[in-house]
Parts: C-alpha cells; sequence; structure tokens
C-alpha cells in the first residue's frame, strides 16, 4: 500500500475541481487532480458563461455573492493578469429577466418584493421604459422585468483552462487524460485511487466528478440522485455590438449575451441527448428551436443573424436544483462536490475556496450547509 | 430540476421519400436518374440554383442562351458539353422532386436531413440517403492567401460558367493538378493570357508515374499534354518545380514572389489563381458520424464506405440508432472525376435499390462495377504525376490558416507548444474553426500542425456539432418536419421557487470579506 503522498486528490478536472485544487495549493497543500478527459472538457468549459445572481436559489445567494467578488478580482485569484484577461470576464453589465407576459410581470414583482424582504437589495423590478432604454431592439411586447447590475458573463471555455493552469502553476498536479478505475478509503485513514496513471494516495478525497459525481458516489456505496443532463447552447456568426446585458427567460426558454468577439450565446437550460458511459453528447436540434424561437419572439431583428454551431457538455442535476457539496455522510475524508444544475460557472471560485477551506481547518463554512449531501437520505428534501 | 422524459430513441417519422440524394453534380444526378426510373421517389437538395455541380455548372443556361454563349461554350470545351446527355435526363425524368438553392446543414446516419432555402428550414427523412457533395479544392495556406485577387482555380471556373465573366489583368496560375492547366487552356480560348503559369510538379513527377499509366489512361495523358502544348503555342511561359510562393500587396495582391530552382521570381499581378488539387468535401459525413481516415498522401481524410458506397459509421456512440442509411458517390468519396463520378453514382443507385428491396444481389452490379473500375485507371498515374504542391509542408508561422478568425499558423504552434495536443482545444482556447466555414478551411492545416508535433498521433477533425452550415435563427425557430419524440424538451428547470420567509431559512446575504 503506497503511503499518501497527496494531502487531496480531486476526482474530476472541472471549474470546480481545479477551482478547489488552486485554494489547496495556494495554502501549501498537495493536491493531485485526475481528468478523465481534458480539464473542462464538459459542463465547466461547455456553458453560457453567465456570471449570474439574478433569480439565483436563495440558498445559493451568499455563496454566489462571494463568487461574483471573486470573479471581479481573478488576476488576484489566479495570480496573474494576462491569465485572467483571457477568461473576458464582464462584470457590470447586468442581467435582466424578461417578464413577456403578464404572468411573469406578476410573478417578477413577488420576486422582487421577496427579495427586499429578505435584505437582499442586487435584484430589482424594472420597468418598461428603462427596460427598452437598455435593450435596443427589444419586442414591444416586453413588459419590464428583474435586474441585477452587477452581474455579467465570461468565457467558460477559457476559464476552466485558467483555472486549471493557475491551479498547475501553484502547484497541484493535474493529470489529463486519466482514468480512476478504483477509489477506495484505506484501513486507517486516508484513500486510494487506481488510476491509468499509476496508484495514487492521498488523506483526503474529493468527488469533483461533476457528471459522474452520482456514479462515483454510487461505487462507493452512497447514493446521491442526479439525472445527467447535455446542456446545449447555440453561438451566431459575429454581428455588431447590440446588446450589453445578459438576457434571460423567466418561463422561457431565453438566455443570451453578446460575447467580447461579438457573437450570440444562445442557451435556455436544453438538453441534448447525454452518453455518460461514452463522455460525450448530442445537440438535438428540434429541442433548440424553442430557444429560437424565444430569442427571436424577444428581438425580431435578430431573425436573419446565422447559428454557426452548437456546444453541448454534460451535467448532473440534483432533484432540488442546488449541488452537494459537503463531506460524505459514509466515508471519512470525503467530500462530494457536484450537481451544480447548470448554474455553477458562477460559484466555483467561491466553491473552491470554502472547500479548501474546509478540507484544510476541518470547519464547514456556514455557506456550504444547504448543500449537505446527505440531505435525502436524511428526509430533508425541499 | 429537470422536466421531461428522458432522451430515447424516436419512434420513426414516415419517410419524405424513398432516397434523398444530396447534390446534383454527376454521381447526384446519375444517381437520381437511375432511382427514378426504377420507379423510386426520389428528393434531390442542391445548394445550387441549377443542376450540374461544379462541372458542369450552368450547362443547361448556357445552351439555353446560344447563340450568345456559343464562344463560352467552346472555350469551355468538350469536357462540358459531355455533361448535355445527363442534364438532360436528369431534368426530365419522372419522379424526381429536385429542390434547388437549398443547403443541407445536418446529416444523420438515420437518413435524417436538416434543409435551408431562404428563410425556411427543416428535417425531412429518406429510407436511404447518397451523399454526393463532391470534392472540395484542397485547401493552400501560404503567405499572402487571403489577400484580395487571390482566388483558387475553382472559383474562376464557377465566375465563368455561371457569372459568364472572364477575368481581366496580370494573371498568374499557380499550383498543381490537371484543373490548372484546364484552366489556363479555357482562358486562353477566352482570349485571356496569364502572365505565367507557375507549377509545383515536376517532370521528373510525371517520369516516376509513367510505370502507373494504363492504356485506359492515355486519353487522360493525352488530353494534358495536349493543353500544355497549346499554352506553349501560345507563348504563355510554364515553368515547374516552383516553391515558396508570396503573394504580397496592401490591400490587394500587387505582385507574386516564388522560387523556381535556384532564382527567385518576382512579377507585378492583378490576380492569383492557386489550386492544388482536390480532396473530398467530408463535412456533410462527418456531421453524419461516418468514419473518416486521415490520408497522409491527401493531406486531408477520406470517408470509409463499401466500394458501392454504403457508409461506415464510427465506432462509438450516436444521436441516432439502427443501420447506418447514408451511401456516398462520386468526389465527394474517392476523387475521380466526372466519368468516375456518373459510373458509381449509377453503382451506389443500384445498391440503394437492392437496400430498398431489403438486401439482396443488385442487379447489374457487377457490370457498374466494372465500368467504376474502369473510370478509375488513370488516378494512380494522376495522384503519382500531380503530387501535393503548394500543401505539400505546413505553413510557416506568419502565414494564416484559419481566415475567418484570422489565426496564423505561429499563435497554433505556440498552442502546441504549451501543451495543447487535442485540436478541439486548440479550437476551444483560438477560436481556430469557429467562424462561418466551421474549419472546412483550416481542419487540415490545424491537425497537420498538431501531427508535425506529435507524429503518432492519428490526425483527427474537430468535433462536429449542428449545424454543419450557417442556419438563420428565424429558421430555426420555425422549423418543419421536426420528430415529435425527438424534439420533446429535457430542460432545466431554472426558475427560483418561492420559499417561504421563516427567520431561520433567511440567508446571510452579506459577502465575507
Amino acid at each position: 500500500m503506497p503511503s499518501p503522498v497527496h494531502d487531496v486528490l480531486i476526482v474530476g478536472g472541472g471549474l470546480q475541481g481545479c477551482a478547489i485544487a488552486l485554494c489547496l495549493a495556494r495554502a501549501g497543500k498537495r493536491a493531485v487532480v485526475i481528468e478523465q478527459q481534458m480539464a473542462g472538457r464538459h459542463a465547466s468549459g461547455v456553458n453560457a458563461g453567465g456570471l449570474r445572481t439574478l433569480m439565483r436559489d436563495l440558498r445559493e445567494y451568499p455563496l454566489a455573492m462571494r463568487a461574483r467578488q471573486i470573479w471581479g478580482s481573478l488576476a488576484d485569484h489566479l495570480g496573474s493578469a494576462p491569465a485572467a484577461a483571457t477568461c473576458e470576464v464582464r462584470l457590470g453589465t447586468g442581467q435582466i429577466a424578461l417578464a413577456m407576459d403578464h404572468a411573469e410581470l406578476d410573478w417578477a414583482a413577488a420576486r422582487a418584493a421577496d427579495m427586499q424582504h429578505r435584505g437582499i437589495h442586487t435584484e430589482s423590478l424594472i420597468g418598461p421604459g428603462a427596460l427598452h432604454r437598455l435593450l435596443p431592439g427589444l419586442s414591444k411586447a416586453a413588459l419590464g422585468g428583474l435586474i441585477t447590475q452587477g452581474d455579467g458573463h465570461a468565457n467558460p471555455a477559457m476559464a476552466a483552462r485558467a483555472f486549471r493552469d493557475a491551479a498547475e502553476a501553484a502547484g497541484a498536479t493535474i493529470l489529463e487524460n486519466r482514468t480512476v478505475q478504483d477509489l477506495t478509503p484505506v484501513t486507517g485513514g486516508g484513500w486510494r485511487a487506481v488510476t491509468s496513471a499509476g496508484d495514487i494516495g492521498a488523506d483526503q478525497a474529493v468527488n469533483a466528478a461533476g457528471a459522474w459525481g452520482g456514479a462515483l458516489a454510487e461505487r462507493l456505496g452512497e447514493t446521491l440522485p442526479v439525472s445527467v443532463l447535455a446542456l446545449s447552447m447555440m453561438v451566431t456568426a459575429r454581428i455588431r455590438p447590440f446588446v450589453t446585458p445578459v438576457v434571460i427567460g423567466i418561463d422561457q426558454p431565453l438566455s443570451f449575451k453578446q460575447t467580447a468577439a461579438g457573437s450570440l450565446v444562445i442557451g435556455g437550460g436544453i438538453s441534448g441527448k447525454p452518453c455518460l458511459q461514452d463522455r460525450t453528447s448530442f445537440t438535438i436540434m428540434e429541442r433548440l428551436a424553442g430557444s429560437a424561437a424565444a430569442t427571436v419572439a424577444a428581438f425580431p431583428a435578430l431573425a436573419n443573424v446565422p447559428i454557426l454551431r452548437t456546444w453541448t457538455g454534460l451535467e448532473a442535476a440534483t432533484p432540488d436544483g442546488v449541488p452537494y457539496i459537503g463531506p460524505s455522510a459514509l466515508h471519512p475524508g470525503l467530500w462530494h462536490v457536484f450537481g451544480f444544475c447548470g448554474h455553477g460557472f458562477l460559484l466555483g471560485p467561491a466553491v473552491g475556496e470554502a472547500v479548501a477551506d474546509a478540507l484544510i481547518h476541518g470547519t464547514i463554512d456556514p455557506m456550504l450547509r444547504p448543500f449537505a449531501p446527505g440531505r435525502f437520505a436524511a428526509g430533508l428534501a425541499a | 430540476m429537470i422536466a421531461g422524459p428522458p432522451p430515447g430513441r424516436s419512434d420513426r417519422m414516415p419517410p419524405d421519400a424513398d432516397v434523398i440524394v444530396i447534390g446534383a453534380g454527376p454521381a447526384g444526378m446519375s444517381a437520381a436518374v437511375e432511382l427514378a426510373a426504377a420507379g423510386r421517389s426520389v428528393i434531390v437538395l442542391d445548394m445550387n440554383a441549377g443542376p450540374g455541380g461544379q462541372v458542369f455548372r450552368g450547362l443547361g443556361e448556357n445552351l439555353a442562351a446560344r447563340p450568345a454563349t456559343d464562344a463560352l461554350l467552346a472555350a469551355l470545351g468538350p469536357a462540358y458539353r459531355a455533361g448535355e446527355r445527363l442534364v438532360h435526363a436528369f431534368v426530365t425524368a419522372a419522379g424526381i422532386d429536385y429542390r434547388p438553392s437549398t443547403t443541407v446543414w445536418d446529416l444523420r446516419s438515420d437518413g435524417t436531413v436538416g434543409w435551408l432555402r431562404g428563410a425556411d428550414a427543416g428535417y425531412i427523412r429518406g429510407r436511404q440517403v447518397l451523399l454526393a457533395t463532391g470534392a472540395m479544392e484542397r485547401p493552400v495556406p501560404f503567405p499572402g492567401w487571403t489577400l484580395p485577387g487571390v482566388m483558387t482555380a475553382g472559383a474562376v471556373q464557377t465566375l465563368i460558367k455561371a457569372g459568364r465573366l472572364q477575368p481581366e489583368g496580370r494573371i498568374v496560375l499557380a499550383g498543381t493538378g490537371p484543373l490548372i492547366l484546364l484552366l489556363a487552356d479555357q482562358l486562353r480560348r477566352l482570349g485571356v493570357r496569364p502572365c505565367l503559369i507557375a507549377r509545383t510538379d515536376r517532370l521528373r513527377d510525371k517520369v516516376a508515374a509513367l510505370p502507373r499509366l494504363r492504356p485506359r489512361g492515355l486519353p487522360a495523358l493525352i488530353k494534358g499534354l495536349g493543353w500544355i502544348a497549346r499554352l506553349r503555342l501560345a507563348g504563355i511561359p510554364v515553368i515547374t518545380g516552383v516553391t515558396d510562393l508570396r503573394a504580397v500587396g496592401q490591400d490587394r495582391v500587387e505582385r507574386i514572389s516564388l522560387r523556381a530552382g535556384r532564382r527567385r521570381i518576382d512579377l507585378p499581378c492583378d490576380l492569383l489563381i492557386v489550386h492544388d488539387g482536390i480532396v473530398p468535401a467530408t463535412d456533410l459525413a462527418h456531421a453524419a458520424g461516418i468514419e473518416l481516415a486521415w490520408a497522409k498522401a491527401e493531406a486531408g481524410w477520406l470517408p470509409v464506405t463499401l466500394t458501392d458506397g454504403l457508409a461506415q459509421a464510427a465506432p462509438g456512440p450516436a444521436l441516432t440508432s439502427g443501420p447506418c442509411r447514408i451511401f456516398i458517390s462520386g468526389d465527394g468519396r474517392r476523387i475521380g472525376g466526372a466519368e468516375a463520378a456518373v459510373a458509381h453514382g449509377r453503382m451506389a443507385a443500384q445498391a440503394i435499390l437492392s437496400a430498398l428491396r431489403g438486401g439482396g444481389a443488385a442487379t447489374g452490379a457487377r457490370l457498374t462495377f466494372a465500368e467504376v473500375r474502369h473510370s478509375l485507371v488513370p488516378r494512380p498515374f494522376l495522384d503519382r504525376a500531380f503530387p501535393l504542391g503548394l500543401a505539400a509542408g505546413v505553413p510557416c508561422d506568419s502565414t494564416l490558416v484559419c481566415r475567418c478568425e484570422e489565426i496564423t499558423a505561429g499563435a497554433i504552434r505556440a498552442e502546441i507548444r504549451k501543451g495543447a495536443r487535442d485540436i478541439n482545444l486548440l479550437r476551444a482556447t483560438l477560436r481556430c474553426g469557429m467562424g462561418p466555414c466551421q474549419g472546412r478551411n483550416c481542419a487540415t492545416t490545424v491537425a497537420r500542425l498538431l501531427a508535425e508535433a506529435h507524429p503518432a498521433a492519428t490526425p483527427a477533425p474537430f468535433r462536429a456539432r449542428p449545424p454543419a452550415r450557417p442556419l438563420p435563427l428565424g429558421a430555426l425557430a420555425r422549423l418543419t418536419g421536426a420528430d415529435r419524440a425527438l424534439a420533446e424538451i429535457v430542460s432545466l428547470q431554472d426558475k427560483p421557487v418561492m420559499m417561504p420567509r421563516a427567520a431561520e431559512d433567511t440567508p446571510d446575504a452579506q459577502p465575507r470579506a
């Protein structure tokens, strides 16, 4: 049996895994990330890149606010201004949730009132006048919506890469294209992974395996329910800059932004066909038609803009819409950090910080309380 | 939270036709005529405004416009007129539903085809699909290749055939392959005198190719020698063994520079026409999950098919299940030229008829197989006589590789030195292959730059995702022919639930310092 040479072994080289490794390495811990494909190949690198607190689940709010702070000073966090620049972080562009009918408008008003009551003042109602000023070309049918000024977007493929590189530069070991064949607790403490890169021992282990997180937990005897999705995005040709805020729907499958390059990235949380075993997924254009229709309904002038390509990557969604972040209920020295339900991109840096902190000091930040992996087993489902 | 059913195999939608043929060049027309004659319903989707493909482009219109086009038809020569009977048979055949100006942007191995015409898009289904989308000119990045005034031989032919235009000014043709000599001869007949024909191939290539010459290849050789002889007679300079081509200019090409033996030649130039042979257009086959094999000698990929054209699905998962219903014919399968494409189109049609009957030997298959074999006899000679020229090596650092996003070979090499081994990672970090051409022009070069650093790895193309061609948002928004079972939305239900406001679950909204 090899003696642990690492402090923490992280399964999964997505944004969460690399963000944890970065903070661990910064604190002088020996972290190793084992990634079966390319770091950031799935949901981390292939998402819409929204830095969104708008319409976020309240349980994620504190973590989201902290994350937004880190994104705002990314050069410090990554330790490299050029690396941070590649991430194309645009905070302060705002995000707007469109109310296209009265039901959506009523919901928006109720949400805004609710947030005010809770003392959260970043999300507010926006009337039609201001809305149409902010979004030229918006259909007259739009009645209003919700806005957060401080939100924005970034380039997910580059950000996933930047966190990977920063973790490596800080001293973490990143092993890509290596599979974990077996992960077992060692009697007397610690973990051992049998991988295609040989055996790796560590004091603690983190399951940050994203879409594969549920399967890995299951193999360790722990049932953490997830559904696997192949979230798909459409990307258009570059067009003249015309929209600054990110625009999302309330009930519509609408989510679009103009990237730094000028292309529109259009999402809407629609899944293609996931192929978990084969580590790939397929876009289903029939399903994206709804997303295209919602976009054209909101911005009729976009009808002629060509879609050049689509993206899809695998992601796990939990039954209650928030991730699993916390220690295993079954195995000491194991953390689960997956199931981000398609909105983990913003959270990544704060998750990395909080989880690394907990692994090092053994105390869990109260921000992470709602995400306890055992919440379904204990009958606490929301 | 998620809504919707798990994605699974969709119920089969009723087919729109027995066979959908994509492309109306020699192979597509020949197959469609054969299939229609056998009583099968055929839909032909053609990107062009009229039948003919590249080689017989505009033939019908140019014949109808005589005598105004007499000089043009004479210049284009007998090889162009040879398509007359086939085009006529195609346009007069009963049972062919011809849909011109229609772009195919998605193809699935179960016979589903995504089409776009104007502002309308949809899916249709064939019980079998024949992919006859022909060839593309081998992409040849060299310094200055993206300057206005640099064109490919194929593009110039398009302007001549469909636009009835002819180039003017100081013209240089550079590169290799029979097409460059054919085009030079056509230009000569139109009264256009190129200043120089700069060939990358050498006499010693021809000598080396001679042992591969077969009697059936003689007509091709004689035709080629005729072109060269007439060009020489006309006093048009032809040099061989050219290397190191550059196009130089501020806003457009002003002069060209090249090396011929030990000499460096600099010439003023208004139009540089380049050509380095043709390769199968594999984008739709790739989109459909057909296996592509890297052909080093071609500096490109070839789709993997049986002799009759039946395409082989790449190993691994696919969007749709069931047997592969795609056949590939003509230059889109193997470069052979128009005659070979017509013969193979017939052969593929017979194989498709057999598949539609539920298998069994195709009647007359042996006869067409012999024809196909005969039509390909000149190829080994031609391939050896015209080896890769402008594309023989990978470009120098300053040369643009991806013209859509303006990415140089140097930028790609730098990323490879930093550790990138995956072509998709290069696309994600550099944006090469993300532009409107979707990597059609740069994929082979990027793959070869990777192979330069990692010779042991087999070059793989960019991961294919629909749409294979640009698809307007408005057209997708009004998509017709969607398979209901497949189209059923599976999505995140991201709208947060309003939570009861109790003291203990009010989160602390203050971010940590």
